[in-house]
């Protein structure tokens, strides 16, 4: 039999202990006092529209926020442009942020900003309205994305491009032809945990577009509201369903990067 | 007027760069690049093919200045030492990848000619990860010939392939080139890259151009020690001492060499010797009308696959000499043996 060593032994029994926590964690979502509870809570016309809403501003917020990531996760990871170390920083700042300032600053910015009036005069107003989920949702999943986009494109060897230029194809057909096609895994894996961070975003969303039953109620908010009104029911349904999410959305993440 | 121009060129990268860069090539050249790691070679390359845009100087195409012209305007192919294969597509594909930007009739026709010629007809439905190295590299090639560049780039493309594939590719690369007169540039570490497909030669080191011109030239008159260290020749300080009619002879110190190139008398010279071109013998040969007889003490022997380097010191003076091993079955001598060096005078190349 293979011996282990004391270090080993150490770093795997933290590995099984954090583990372990985890579970338990997990698993007390769980213990619920009664299924039929929950299947009827599922079905309650808060559930539904908060389901129905998380769903459709989580979807729309995903697909801009990769046609946004895939530019700029391109533009980062091959060209070369003055203040390109700035843009980096500025764009990963968000992922730092605690989710209640990243809101509060958007608050302000689209609050009565000259930005905020370009925006409202365009119909877009954010502040304490659906279209505010999106902008909170977009802004809190916007870096992980690039991140993942930038490090997918790092990853395709640049002589690839290199390649298809010298056989005539301008920048954008190589990217169209070559960058996007070997990307394919590294956009599954952003536009899945895109969706899991704006399904999941809770305290951009309640700042930005506040907490509104019934109106701006998303499933973190519902949550959140139901545990202030001492409903565990709800609360722990929501709970459950957000953790299904993101336990697909890893799922997925985890499948696409052994692809990658 | 040269086919190919690089005109001054210069270049920063920060950790790379090149200066002064200087050459022309005719139409239908086979230029071998030669040079240490980071000599500047792989960033030439891609100046070239538009990847980098120069500080300074120009590069010239078929009478066109293309400079500052997008890689896609400037009909220049490039192969990869690591083949660069598109991997989502088949060779079929990638083959035919650059004929569909331009638009050409008979694609298939065209693909499987230059396939053909290549010997990888028969893999054309396969995906480029379930080809061995020297099928991926000829793949990488056809795929750079096929679009029938002005200037074909080579990085050196033979470097990850076995001896025996490396000959082989050699071999079909000669022939796919001259087919189609194509001019060529290529990076290689391996001087029997250099012997078997190039008639110009570059040395680069630290960005530089140390020198460039035919094979003859390089290997034979070689400017500096580095070069020739670098392309396996010997050279050494001598000061020629007297002009005959048809012959100088140069003092070298340890010893004297008659050579038939002209040098005025007095002149500090550089002299420079080919290891092909020194015979050893056991004993000192009688008849020496047309070559110099050099004594010394054999020091070294390493075989390197069909031949052998024997490194004779003279004096202080170091003669390194190749025997093949044929002749060195004949040759009966062991490391600290006293043997002559017999060189023919038009053998002994003053730099």
């Amino acid at each position: 039999m293979r011996k282990i060593s004391l270090f080993q032994g150490t770093i795997t029994g933290i590995t099984f202990c954090i583990t372990f926590l985890l579970v338990l964690a997990i698993g007390s979502l769980f213990m619920v006092p009664s299924w039929e509870d929950i299947r009827q809570n599922i079905w309650s016309p808060e559930m539904r529209f908060s389901l129905k809403l998380s769903l459709i501003t989580g979807l729309v917020a995903t697909v801009l926020v990769m046609s946004c990531a895939l530019p700029v996760g391109y533009a980062l990871s091959r060209l070369h442009f003055w203040g390109k170390g700035f843009v980096k920083t500025v764009i990963d700042m968000p992922i730092a942020f605690p989710e209640l300032v990243l809101g509060l600053c958007l608050l302000l910015l689209f609050g009565s900003t000259a930005v905020g009036n370009v925006f409202k005069s365009i119909g877009l107003n954010f502040v304490f309205t659906k279209k505010g989920i999106v902008a909170a949702q977009f802004f809190t999943a916007l870096p992980y994305a690039i991140r993942i986009m930038k490090s997918t494109f790092d990853y395709i060897n640049p002589r690839l491009e290199f390649v298809s230029r010298s056989l005539g194809y301008s920048m954008s057909e190589t990217f169209r032809n070559v960058s996007l096609p070997l990307a394919k895994n590294g956009i599954m894996a952003a536009t899945v945990i895109s969706f899991a961070r704006c399904i999941g975003t809770f305290g951009t969303v309640l700042i930005l577009a506040g907490g509104s039953y019934m109106k701006t109620e998303i499933l973190p908010i519902t949550l959140y509201l139901n545990i202030s009104y001492g409903n565990m029911g709800m609360a722990l349904t929501s709970g459950i369903v957000l953790m299904a999410v993101s336990f697909a959305a890893i799922f997925v993440f985890e499948k696409a990067e052994v692809g990658l | 007027m040269s086919f190919f121009s690089i005109e001054d060129l210069h270049i920063n990268l920060g950790e790379f760069y090149l200066r002064e860069v200087f050459f022309g090539l005719a139409k239908g050249d086979y230029m071998m690049i030669i040079g240490p790691t980071g000599a500047g070679k792989t960033i030439l390359l891609e100046s070239i093919v538009g990847f980098w845009k120069p500080d300074r100087g120009r590069i010239i195409l078929d009478g066109r200045n293309i400079t500052h012209e997008l890689p896609e305007k400037r009909n220049i192919g490039i192969v990869y030492q690591d083949y660069a294969l598109l991997p989502h597509f088949s060779v079929y594909d990638n083959i035919a990848y650059g004929l569909k930007k331009k638009g050409r009739n008979n694609l298939k026709s065209h693909v499987l000619e230059v396939a053909d010629a290549l010997h990888i007809g028969h893999l054309l439905h396969r995906k480029p990860a379930t080809l061995s190295g020297g099928e991926q590299q000829r793949a990488a090639v056809a795929r750079a010939l096929v679009v029938e560049p002005k200037l074909l780039l080579m990085d050196e493309p033979l470097s990850a392939l076995d001896p025996q594939t490396r000959r082989e590719t050699r071999r079909l690369l000669r022939q796919a080139v001259r087919k189609r007169d194509t001019t060529v540039i290529h990076i290689s570490h391996d001087l029997n890259d250099a012997w078997a497909l190039a008639n110009k030669i570059a040395i680069f080191k630290e960005g530089l151009l140390l020198q460039f011109g035919t094979l003859e030239e390089v290997f034979s008159r070689p400017k500096t020690r580095f070069i020739a260290d670098f392309v396996g020749a010997s050279i050494f300080h001598g000061t020629a001492r007297h002009n005959g009619q048809d012959a100088c002879s140069i003092d070298c110190g340890d010893f004297e060499l008659t050579s038939i190139d002209k040098v005025g008398n007095g002149a500090e010279v550089q002299v420079a010797l080919r290891p092909e071109n020194i015979i050893i013998s056991k004993d000192r040969p009688e008849d020496t009308t047309d070559a110099n007889i050099v004594g010394g003490k054999l020091e070294d022997i390493v075989a390197e696959g069909r031949a052998r380097f024997l490194t004779l010191k003279v004096g202080t003076t170091e003669l390194s000499v190749l025997v093949t091993n044929n002749a060195w079955e004949h040759l009966d001598v062991a490391p600290g043996d006293n043997v002559y060096a017999i060189i023919d005078h038009s053998h002994v190349r003053i730099v």
